[in-house]
Formats: C-alpha cells, structure tokens, sequence
C-alpha cells in the first residue's frame, strides 16, 4: 500500500490520475474503519491520498447565490463562520464533539455516505451540490445524485470532491433533531430536518429530509410540492395526509442501535411536531 | 480526635492527573513478545481438523497440550478450560495464543490457521438448567392457601457491560523458576491459585503483580484468571517476556458480563396487604458456570427487597447457553432483584389502589426483623428517617401529587434498598481466611501489606488514612504499594464490599495492636479474619446470617419523557446512604456518583444483546453508557451508623449506589408515562411500545 500526501490541489489530482486511492481528509472515519491493533500501523487496504494540507481548499465563501465549502475546511470552522447556513450549524454543533469537529471535514461526511450521517440530512435539504474535479476538468452533481446507496458515491477513481456548494435561501421555520441513543458522542438511530418558508399566510417553501430511515436519505420534492401553496390552516388540515405520503417511503431496518418501528414512528413524529409548530 | 471522614485528596491524584501512572500497557520489557488468540468462529460443536501455517523463527502457538497442570480455571464451579481441547460451547471461544515479536505477523498468522469444525446447533433458550436453588421461609408457598387475591408479574434485566476504562491485560515473564505475572486485575490471589493449578507449579514458583487498574466494576474478579493461565502457560514454556493486552472489541465480545435475569413474581394478597410472595428467578450463565451459584443466591437472598415478609417460597435456577461466559459485576444479582421486587411491590399497590410510598414504608425492614433466611438484621435501620430526608429534599410528595396528573411527561421514582456486605453466606469464614500484615520499620514507617486493590474507588487512600488516623502519625509515613504476591498475604479478593469493612476492620485490629507495641523498633503485626460469633449461615438450605451486615439506601430520581422521540431526559437524583462511617467523605461521594451513573445507565440507556450467540454493542459507539451531557445533578446525604466490627464503624458502599439506579429511574418513567414497566433498560423504544398498545 502506497500513501501520498498532496501539498495542493493540482499535485493530489495528478496522485489521483495515476494511482487509484481512498482519499483521507479529516480521517475521523477512515482510521476507525481501517483500524487495527495497539502500536501496530493504520490496515489501510487500498492506496491513500492524504488531503489535509492543501490549504486552497480550506475555505468557506460566498457570492450572491451560493455559499462555497472546501474540501479541507474542518467541522469546527464552519460552525463558526457567521455566512454558514444556521440549520447547517444546528447540525454540526449536535453531531460531533469538539474534539472530532476540530478534525472532521463536511465532505469527509458526504464521501463516507453513511445512512446515519447527519450533515448530509441538512445537505438534501438545503439543495446542496458537490464539485467534483479531476486532473481533466470538473463537473457539479446534485448530493442527492452523488450519493447512490451505502456508503456508494458517483465518484470516478480520478476524481476528488473539491467543494460543497450550498444555494442560498431564507426560511421562517427551521428544524433539526438528531434521535440518537443518548445526548453526545453518539451515532443517530435517525435524524430530521425541516425547513419551511411562510409568507403572508402563505406556505412558499417546505423541505423534510429524514437520515437513517432508508439506504440515502429520504427527501420527496412531488409530496413537499402539493402542499407549497396552502395556506397555515390548509397544511395543518392536511397533517395527516402529509403523515400518509412519506409514510412508505420510510424504510428503516433493525440494528444494533434501534429498531424498525421506532425509527418509522419517530419519523413520522417528527413531521407531525415540525408542522403542528408552524 | 478529628472526624475520620473529612475528606483528603486522594493519595494518586497526581500521577493518574499528570499521566505518569503505569498501567499495563505502558509496560515494556526486553525481548517481549506478543500475544494473541486464535477464537471459534461458531458456537456450539466440535474441532475437527487444525491447520497450521509454517511458523516463523521466533514465533509459538501455545494450546491445551501445553497445560501442564489441570486445564481447568479456578474459580467456584470448575467448567472453564484454560484452552479448548476440542470441544467448542460459545463463540470466540480461545482455542490457542499466537505468540511473537510482530503484531503485523501475529495477525496474518491469526488468519492463516484454519480450523475446521463439526457444528452442532447452539443453544441459546434457557431450557439446561444447571444449578437449581430453592428455600422457603415462614409457611413458605402454603400461605397462597389464605390468599384472597394472587397477583403475578414477570421482570426482565439485560445484559450490563463493565465498561472499564483499561481494557483486560497483563505481561507475564520468568524469574529463574519462577512465573511472574503482572496484570490489570482485582485478585491478585485467584490469579496466583489459578495459575498455579493450571501450570502445575508450587505456591513459591508464581507469583502475580498489580499494575495500576483502570477500573474493572468486577470485570476484573474471575476473567483475569482465564487469560493469566493463558498467559502463564506460554512464559513458562518459552521462558521470555510476553504481553497479552486485549483491544476493546475483543475484550466486549469475549469477556464476562452481568447475567441477564427473569424474575418470576407472586404476592399473595389478603386485606389488601401482602403476606406472602413466591419467586423465581433465572439467570442466563453462559458457556460456563463459574460463579453464576453466587450470583444466582445474592439474588434470591434479597428477594424480599428493603422490605420484610413473613411467609417466602423462593426459588432460582442457572442456565446455561452457547453464549459468552457471564460473570462478577458490582452488585452481583443484587440489581436484578431489587429492580424485580421493588417495581412488584410497587405495582401491587398500585392495582390494590393503595399509595405506593405508605404501602411501601408500612413494609420496611425493621431492626429484629428476620431477613429472608430467618437472620436477624440485628443492627439499627435507619430507613424511615433518610426516605424523609429524600422526600424533603426532592420535594418528592408535591412532585410525584402533580407528575401522576395525565400528559405532562414528568416523572419521579424512589428506590428502596440495601446490599449485604462481604461474601455470601460462610464464605468469608470457610473459603477467603482473608489475613493482613501491618509493619513498622526502624525509620518509623508503617507498611500496609494486604492483596486489595485500588481500582479506582480509591481504597489506597482510604486504608492509608485509616492506618494514619488510628496510629496518629504523617499519611506520608504509611506505605501502600500495589499487592505482589510475594510480599503480601492473601487479605482475599477487592471484590463484594468486604475490602474497607472485613479487610480494612482487620488492619484496624493490627494498628490497635501496633499502637500498643509502638515502642518496639521494628515488627509486624498479621491479623486474620474472625466471622463474628453470632453469625451462623447454612449455605445447602439458605438458613441464618448471609451477611455479617448491610448498608441501605434510598434514591430518587426525576425525569421528562419526550413525547415525540420517547427519548428520556433525567432532570435530578438524590440519594441518602447508610453506609455505616465514611472513612473519607469525598471517597464515599464518588462511589455514589459513580455507582448511581452505572445503575442509572443499568436503567435506561444501556442496551446490550446477542444475535446468534455475537454481541451485538462491541465497541464503546454502540453500547451507550452515559456522558456527562445525560447525567443530572445528583446530590447525595450520608447518614452514620457505625456498624461495631467496621474499622470505625464502616460497611460496604461500592455496590450498594448502584443497586438502585434502575428501580428509581424506572419508577420515574412509569410515573412520566402513566404505565408500569416490567423490563430494563427503559429504552425509548419500550416506552414507545408502552405508550401505544394499551
């Protein structure tokens, strides 16, 4: 097994385009899936590439439309930034310990693609889109088409995530709850986000995305789509409907860490309380 | 004379705060090996065929036929092979240690030896009954006959981990003849008994070492033999230094946990009260039998809680499955019996529309009452007056009046109970013959030479003190170090609240012999373990004293119940203790911090289950013990009651703050939620499963 470390952005595309690699960033994940035992080496099985020196991708920046994340900016720098989007924020700030959130990066969470990953929860939400770069060009994907299952993302071996890109929007209602088996240092059983604008009685938009309750995360924009429009007392008349169109859509499985039925009740709760709120 | 129990700092503040105390992993030694096991990977059948890889210069496998003496560990019930010979009775069972100097080669040896095995289907349902307990007090089940009305209810405990900080582990290497072990463990004499008994070796020819312990909770009493054997039987043979140091999903997928439990109850009710019960209770042992019997009787003893009742038909039975040997844990049965029996008599009061908290203090044990042996509790019991100071303290009466009000999601719970101090039954006087030794040297220093262990609970300083108080000279100038089998004589096992009360009341006896002979330039005092008179116990039909005494307590705990996750928020918890004397406050406090966080996790966090035999929560991610973010404020009252024969009138505390935890946290629950509970822990998803089906 080889390892790399890119000092920049060209240097690590020009790794990437002779050697296939696992790319490591913040390696808060990486190392604990490779771990072996006490004083022995990291059991990486495959080639790495060592990102988080390359200091031109540790931004986070803005333009009139989008918010722009790096590749290398760690966890802790976006929660601290005043442009980052505040449900992104209430994410951050629950799902990680200061220690990880000091090393995690965002995308490191979007390439591992885990059910139970709760930035990506806020990300489907927030409309949010990867750039992807190789040593040949770029392309930009929507998240939810970038991550395809389990831990499976449409990343070509040649190609490295070098950006999160985050349209900016206003919401008058937000929402973020991790249901996890206790309040810190915890993998979630599932999560939930909502975000809703209301303006002059009027419901303008409404963004649900439920983590952990299928293989990606769930987000429906024809049943978010039927209820933009109504008005307040309309959509809380329409609770239950709403209830009725995710409701097959929730597929969670049993595991170690919670069942089946409490990750669909508790989904589908979540909704209902978001709403009831407005 | 100053009050003993003004606090001190603790004697190793300093080098477990700085870093520079040596536990076992920082131990290194010239040309040291490393160790590893080769496990079963099914959990019922037979080795058939072992295929070996060529093995490198310098590396070993060492398995059953390198025993020399008797493949069998020592403890209670003798059923645990050191190794495997064939026959295979849990998943990840040891069958050899892979031994040399590269741990890169250990493991792809470790993959290359290929065992084929005949597997037989396991069995996992507690059907192979294995030890079957039954005692009846007063008129025993005949008092059903008098009954106007039976009320039943059937209670559920899982599985606990330990969760010690420092994982299992020692270094064994030779001394001449000699086999020197020195591990992370809570008896250094049951390692050295088992050891010798499996190396064939003589008492001089052992000996067994204390590193620092990073806690153990008891998961350091019996499985420190098991892989000490191990250990001992490789040194011996390749005569060099070698480690044995488990990483943490080894150690929770292999090593002993609390024994799941099923609490069968029946009260006998007549004019609303209740004057009989008839119990049964089985624990699940795993693999191996080990010392499940005294598990099994801590339980069964208690059966009548904090509570006294006339007439008891109790009985238990062990079973055992194809699962991971189950072991010593803080409390050993007491916490599954007293979550059974204090959430039974709480629910009969309930369905007999009386108040529970009257119903309950009508109940209480009082000085001469029988216990549930016909023993006396001959000593005064103070539980009326620390549930007052509970109740004042938490504003219980007010709480649980406008909690018990329908949909508000708000609960309190009190827990009532007590844990017997010292060994079960004769055990001290027949088995343990704990001795100590006190000795004064020519410069004036005094040496504490027993085999208890400070894992944590801070018995170096307590014993320190202790000596210091009662000789009235400098802490400074009484020495303590980690027991070596060598220089120590067997004061027993750091295990079932007997190291301050029995151990610590002996060193009281020598001091007070020292003190007479200060004058003598040098000598040693040795004390050894005398059962009061009174005391007379038949362990074969359960009559008499099973303990010598009993510390008591009370909690109560606060929590809201989220309505739309069914996730639980503890709000506050108050306990009041007898523990007879505090020999040093601030000690006593952390041991009810730290025991109430482990019975209150006990209660509602901490989820541990097999699939097929495999532990499922084998890492510190998916088994949930609580962070301090899901802890309260707890606040905690000690109440004196100096018990004669504990070094100032000190009894057991280190089980005791956990034993009720559960019960309370559980009563809360049920108060928040409006429904009984009858399993733990109280999981979000139960509540949920509660609140949905009526």
């Amino acid at each position: 097994m080889k390892s790399y470390i890119a000092k920049n952005l060209v240097n690590a595309l020009e790794v990437l385009n002779k050697d296939e690699c696992e790319i490591v960033a913040g390696g808060t994940d990486m190392l604990i899936q490779n771990r072996s035992h006490t004083g022995m080496s990291i059991g990486y099985k495959t080639n790495v590439l060592y990102i988080s020196l390359i200091k031109e991708l540790d931004y986070i920046k803005e333009d009139s439309h989008y918010i722009y994340i790096g590749a290398t900016t760690k966890l802790e720098s976006i929660l601290k930034n005043k442009i980052t989007p505040i449900i992104l924020k209430k994410i951050i700030h629950e799902m990680a310990s200061p220690a990880i959130r000091h090393t995690a990066t965002l995308i490191g969470n979007i390439a591992n693609a885990s059910p139970a990953g709760d930035s990506i929860v806020g990300l489907y939400a927030l409309n949010a889109k990867v750039r992807c770069q190789c040593i040949n060009g770029e392309r930009i994907v929507p998240l939810h088409k970038f991550i395809r299952g389990v831990r499976i993302i449409d990343l070509k071996f040649n190609e490295m995530i070098t950006e999160v890109i985050i349209p900016k929007n206003d919401f008058s209602s937000i929402a973020f709850k991790k249901v996890a088996p206790r309040k810190s240092d915890a993998i979630s059983k599932m999560s939930f986000v909502g975000l809703l604008k209301i303006e002059d009685d009027l419901l303008l938009d409404l963004r649900i995305a439920l983590g952990a309750v299928y293989i990606t995360v769930v987000r429906n924009k024809d049943i978010e789509s039927k209820y933009i429009g109504k008005n307040i007392k309309e959509l809380k008349e329409n609770i239950d409907n709403i209830l009725k169109d995710y409701e097959p859509l929730i597929k969670p499985i049993d595991d170690q860490r919670s069942n089946k039925e409490y990750r669909k009740k508790v989904a589908l709760n979540l909704i209902k309380d978001f709403l009831l709120n407005v | 004379m100053k009050d003993i129990s003004k606090s001190i700092n603790k004697v190793d503040n300093d080098e477990k705060i700085s870093g520079s105390a040596k536990y076992i992993a920082d131990f290194v030694m010239d040309g040291m090996l490393y160790a590893m096991t080769k496990r079963s990977t099914i959990s019922k059948g037979e080795i058939v065929k072992i295929d070996y890889p060529q093995l490198p210069d310098g590396y070993y496998i060492i398995n059953h036929k390198d025993v020399q003496g008797k493949n069998v560990i020592k403890v209670i019930f003798e059923d645990w092979p050191v190794f495997t010979d064939k026959k295979i009775s849990y998943l990840y069972e040891p069958i050899m240690l892979v031994i040399g100097p590269d741990k890169n080669i250990l493991t792809q040896l470790l993959d290359s030896i290929q065992i084929t095995y005949k597997e037989e289907t396991p069995l996992f349902d507690w059907t192979d009954s294995v030890i079957d307990y039954h005692f009846d007090k007063g008129k025993g089940n005949r008092i059903f006959d008098q009954a106007d009305k039976v009320i039943e209810h059937t209670y559920h405990t899982g599985y606990q981990e330990q969760a010690y900080i420092e994982p299992q582990g020692f270094i064994g290497y030779p001394e001449g003849d000699k086999t020197t072990l020195i591990g992370s463990i809570q008896c250094p004499y049951y390692v050295k008994n088992a050891v010798k008994q499996a190396i064939g070796e003589k008492d001089e020819n052992v000996r067994v070492i204390q590193s620092t312990v990073g806690g153990a909770f008891g998961g350091k009493e019996e499985y420190p033999s098991l892989i000490g054997c191990q250990l001992a039987v490789a040194v011996k043979k390749i005569k060099k230094p070698i480690k044995l140091i488990f990483e943490r999903e080894e150690d929770m997928s292999v090593t002993t946990k609390r024994h799941p439990s099923k609490t069968v109850f029946k009260a006998a009710i007549k004019d609303r009260k209740i004057i009989g019960l008839k119990a049964h209770v089985s624990i699940d042992a795993g693999a191996t039998i080990g010392l499940s019997g005294v598990v099994l009787s801590r339980a069964l003893l208690a059966v009548s809680g904090a509570y006294t009742v006339d007439h008891l038909d109790v009985s238990g039975n062990v079973f055992r499955t194809n699962t991971v040997p189950n072991g010593a844990f803080r409390g050993f049965g007491a916490p599954q019996m007293f979550f059974a029996v204090d959430m039974f008599v709480e629910h009969v009061a309930k369905e007999l529309n009386q108040d529970p908290l009257e119903f309950r203090k009508k109940m209480l044990v009082k000085q001469g009452d029988r216990t549930s042996t016909n023993g006396l509790f001959r000593d005064p019991v103070l539980m009326p007056e620390m549930i007052e100071k509970a109740i004042k303290e938490s504003n219980y009466l007010k709480k649980i009046e406008d909690y018990s009000k329908k949909g508000n999601y708000k609960g309190i719970g009190m827990s009532l109970f007590y844990h017997g101090c010292g060994f079960t039954g004769s055990g001290e006087k027949d088995v343990i013959k704990a001795k100590v030794k006190l000795k004064k040297d020519k410069n004036k220093k005094v040496y504490i030479l027993v085999a208890a262990v400070d894992m944590g609970q801070g018995v170096k300083t307590t014993f320190r003190k202790l000596i210091s108080h009662m000789l009235d000279i400098d802490i400074k100038d009484v020495i303590y170090h980690n027991p070596d089998t060598d220089f120590v004589p067997d004061s027993g096992p750091t295990v079932a609240s007997r190291t301050m009360m029995i151990v610590g009341g002996l060193l009281a006896r020598a001091a007070k012999e020292m003190k007479k002979r200060w004058n003598e330039e040098e000598f040693i005092v040795m004390k050894e373990y005398e059962q009061p008179d009174y005391i007379e116990y038949d362990e074969k039909h359960f009559i008499g004293d099973a303990y010598p005494a009993y510390s008591w307590g009370v909690n109560i705990v606060e929590v809201e119940v989220d309505p739309v996750t069914y996730q639980v928020d503890l709000k506050k918890a108050w306990s009041v203790y007898d523990a007879g004397k505090a020999i040093d406050e601030r000690v006593v406090l952390g041991q009810a911090d730290g025991g109430l966080a482990q019975g209150l996790g006990y209660g509602y966090l901490e989820v541990m289950n097999h699939k097929n035999g495999k532990i499922m929560q084998k890492n510190m991610t998916d088994y949930i013990i609580p962070t301090a973010m899901d802890l309260c404020d707890m606040d905690t009252f000690l109440f004196d009651n100096p018990y004669a024969y504990g070094p100032y009138g000190a009894k057991g505390v280190g089980e005791l703050t956990l034993i009720g935890g559960a019960p309370a946290i559980a009563k809360a629950i049920e108060n928040a939620i409006g429904k009984n509970v009858f399993k733990i822990p109280v999981t979000p998803e139960y509540i949920m499963e509660l609140i949905n089906h009526d």
